[in-house]
């Protein structure tokens, strides 16, 4: 096998080790020796935008409502603002989601929680951050209770400003998620599965109470 | 009847310590911690001052004790009257109400977390409310210092930079129109 | 494992069969749990043994926030301890100091404060509403409700500059006058909310589906009403007419001709018809307001520095009616520019963690959420 630091980021292709990839034939895999790099295929760079184009546009939010900032999620539903224009729809359960919207602060007792869905939710996989609570701990930058920086503990791709953000503040925030989704730019999901030690390692610093599986990428 | 001259009939029974006047439907008398819970039991019991409303207790350090706070109120007349009584913050130890009413277990359960007060027989002593695995002093406490406890555990971003308020209006209006000293 | 005995109902079972009865736990990612918290419950078949309630997911600890911060100060944080109807809490706040320190509010701003007061009421009823009947499964209300809601916020940004976290009350007053043209503009918002109110009859209250969902379901029996300090509609869901705003009258509440709505029964469908009436009755005191409202006067008193304003050593202790019922504060001082103690009462603390216990064993699984829901159960009010 070649070792995958040779390997080059293709468009919207992650390169992580026992990935298969289904639109390579695998006879690359065998053939390849020291010091060759594959050749991108023709199609795979399309290919790749079509995914990313179907991806950005049916993204499922799951219904969790972590803090204040939820309360300007249900406007968002209605045909005043209405976000399922652009695709979102709203899903019960985690395993059926791709967006996790964390809106507002969260505390330690439901960061626990978060994790855990966060890791329960398939592949690819989103995280919005909404309000200034999850830039810098926002207005409780002294609670004993709230986390101040969300990046150390879940990959966040997209964080919208604002105590709290208004809808179109929430639409234009989702539709420049939609863009970097497109360029194929949102690889949390792949970060957190190569840097999952440092992840842990700042989820435990925080949350005393640990009993979460090691491996739940 | 007024609620002095009630409470003037109720010190004929019990240690009344001190009283005040808030309000014309607020009435606040001080009882030593012993009596607290006969006191109670006897206004729920041949009062109409029956519903207990809120219990909540405040931390005097400079004195060394806790001050219980109990507040019943008369639904029916639209008047409350607040107990308070003083605990030592030692020893920490003030008589359950859960017996005579339910929702005093809650209000237990809460103070036992964050001031760390035991309540002898309520259920849930011990247990957590709010926090998890909570392993410092309780955080209602004022000993507990809550900024020093997040630049420890808790991780922040850099770049906040922190400016006191005297200073940020002496950066706008020049030091020398500034009139207090702190 | 057994029950608290205190808080047990006749035939209620008290102990848990490890062998027969499953645990369940209905986490903080749920769509049918209102905000935040958990439920564990024992399930035996479909029928619910036992509950309990754990919350502690939304804990920002307000109180020691609010010891850490100059008077003023605290506004921005108080009202964020309830989302759908932060003014009360901003009042309360205000109320309490203000007795302690003996500050007067003039009239204009009285009226005002009642004024967003019974705004932000009608504006939280009004979703509750809508939630009662989302929870049951007629998803087209929620829809109606947050919209009515949204016409309410707009107004609510025109006149203090916020749509959600309004920070309108301070102390003395309130910040900002009213601008011109918005009895206008509220008017026509009242009447798209009466407009509204007739389908809504249709859809849910003439529903057979909510009427067998609700009628019988979820009983509170007007003896607990006094013991354990329900208020709100659940207690005049009871037929009790327990209503802060005439037991106990603050603002211009004492001046103002309302009615206070009651309805037999004590069940989910009792509740909902009490806010339904909470709403007709606020559309009536909010048309009285803006009829008597004086245009002339100061909205706010002449304050001294608020940056080093020490109040007197005291405790007090505030209500008001909150849509969901009595939420009040208590508020003790030392004398410095920093409150001592603030505690917050939301009427969800009885309401969703004893209230909700007891009355939890012998109900089946599916009628816990509406239940729920119809106590308006609010968790951050519960932990702060």
């Amino acid at each position: 096998m070649s070792k995958d630091d040779e390997w080059p980021e293709i468009h919207g292709v992650p390169d992580v080790p026992g990935w298969s990839h289904p639109h390579q034939p695998p006879a690359q895999h065998c053939y390849l020796g020291e010091g060759s790099k594959p050749e991108q295929l023709a199609y795979q760079e399309a290919f790749a935008k079509l995914k990313n184009w179907f991806r950005a546009n049916s993204l499922s939010v799951l219904a969790y409502g972590t803090g204040c900032g939820s309360i300007e999620l249900r406007p968002l539903a209605t045909s005043r603002f209405d976000y399922e224009r652009f695709g979102f729809s709203t899903q019960g359960t985690p395993r059926q989601a791709n967006l996790l919207i964390l809106s507002g602060y969260l505390s330690i007792k439901t960061l626990k929680r978060v994790i855990r869905v966060y890791e329960q939710m398939p592949s690819p996989k989103w995280v919005v951050g909404l309000g200034s609570c999850t830039i810098n701990g926002g207005m409780y930058w002294d609670s004993y209770a709230t986390m101040k920086q969300l990046d150390l503990y879940v990959p966040v791709d997209m964080q919208i400003a604002g105590c709290m953000p208004r809808p179109e503040a929430l639409l234009e925030g989702f539709a420049a998620l939609m863009t970097k989704i497109k360029a194929g730019k949102a690889n949390g999901y792949i970060d957190y599965t190569r840097r999952l030690d440092w992840y842990r390692e700042n989820q435990k610093k925080v949350i005393k109470d640990w009993d979460l599986p090691e491996y739940n990428w | 009847m007024t609620m002095k001259a009630f409470v003037e009939e109720l010190s004929a029974r019990f240690e009344v310590l001190w009283t005040h006047a808030q309000r014309d439907d607020l009435f606040q008398f001080g009882v030593p911690a012993v009596q607290a819970v006969p006191l109670l039991s006897y206004l729920k019991a041949h009062t109409p001052f029956i519903q207990l409303t809120h219990y909540t207790v405040v931390d005097w350090i400079e004195d060394g004790e806790f001050q219980m706070t109990y507040l019943l109120t008369d639904p029916v007349g639209r008047r409350a009257l607040m107990i308070c009584a003083r605990i030592d913050r030692e020893t920490a130890e003030a008589d359950s109400l859960y017996k005579l009413w339910p929702q005093a277990v809650t209000y237990e359960h809460e103070m036992n977390e964050m001031f760390g007060i035991h309540f002898p027989g309520s259920p849930r002593m011990g247990l957590d409310f709010c926090l998890e695995k909570w392993t410092n002093t309780p955080p209602m406490r004022r000993d507990f210092d809550t900024v020093a406890f997040v630049k420890e555990m808790i991780p922040e971003r850099p770049g906040r930079e922190f400016i006191t308020t005297r200073d940020y209006i002496g950066q706008k209006v020049g030091e020398k129109r500034l009139l207090h000293d702190d | 494992m057994t029950t608290d005995p205190s808080n047990l109902v006749e035939g209620a079972p008290t102990e848990v069969n490890p062998e027969k009865d499953v645990q369940l736990w209905i986490g903080p990612q749920h769509p049918g749990i209102t905000g935040n918290m958990s439920m564990q419950i024992w399930v035996r078949g479909d029928e619910i043994r036992l509950g309990r309630t754990h919350i502690g997911y939304l804990h920002r600890g307000f109180e020691k926030l609010i010891e850490r911060r100059k008077f003023i100060q605290a506004f921005p944080i108080v009202c964020r301890i309830c989302v759908p109807e932060p003014d009360t809490n901003e009042y309360l706040l205000a109320a309490s100091i203000e007795e302690l320190a003996g500050l007067e509010v003039p009239e204009k701003g009285l009226w005002l404060r009642t004024l967003v007061m019974e705004m932000s009421r009608l504006a939280a009823t009004i979703q509750a509403l809508g939630g009662q009947a989302g929870s049951m499964g007629l998803g087209l209300v929620p829809n109606w409700t947050y919209t009515l809601r949204d016409y309410i916020l707009d107004a609510f940004e025109e006149l203090t500059g916020g749509r959600v976290y309004h920070m309108y009350t301070v102390f003395g007053g309130v910040r900002r006058d009213m601008p011109d043209g918005f009895k206008e503009r509220l008017e026509e918002t009242l009447k798209l909310i009466e407009k509204r109110l007739p389908a809504i009859d249709n859809v849910v209250f003439d529903n057979a589906v909510f009427q067998k969902r609700a009628v019988g379901i979820g009983v509170v029996k007007p003896e607990w009403v006094d013991e354990m300090g329900i208020s709100g509609p659940t207690a005049r869901g009871c037929g009790l007419p327990r209503d802060i705003r005439r037991d106990f009258p603050y603002l211009k509440y004492g001046e103002i001709d309302f009615d206070v709505t009651t309805h037999e029964g004590g069940d989910i469908f009792a509740r909902s018809m009490v806010r339904r009436g909470d709403i007709v009755e606020s559309i009536k005191i909010i048309r009285q307001i803006l009829a008597r409202f004086p245009m002339q006067g100061r909205f706010c008193a002449k304050l001294p520095n608020m940056l080093h304003w020490e109040v007197p050593k005291g405790q007090t202790f505030v209500r008001a009616e909150a849509s969901r019922g009595e939420m009040s504060y208590y508020a003790a001082t030392d004398g410095s520019d920093k409150a001592r103690r603030v505690h917050v009462r939301g009427p969800s603390y009885v309401h969703a963690m004893s209230l909700l216990e007891r009355m939890l064993p012998g109900t089946i699984y599916s009628d816990m959420t509406p239940m729920m829901v119809s106590m308006q159960t609010c968790p951050p009010e519960i932990e702060r």
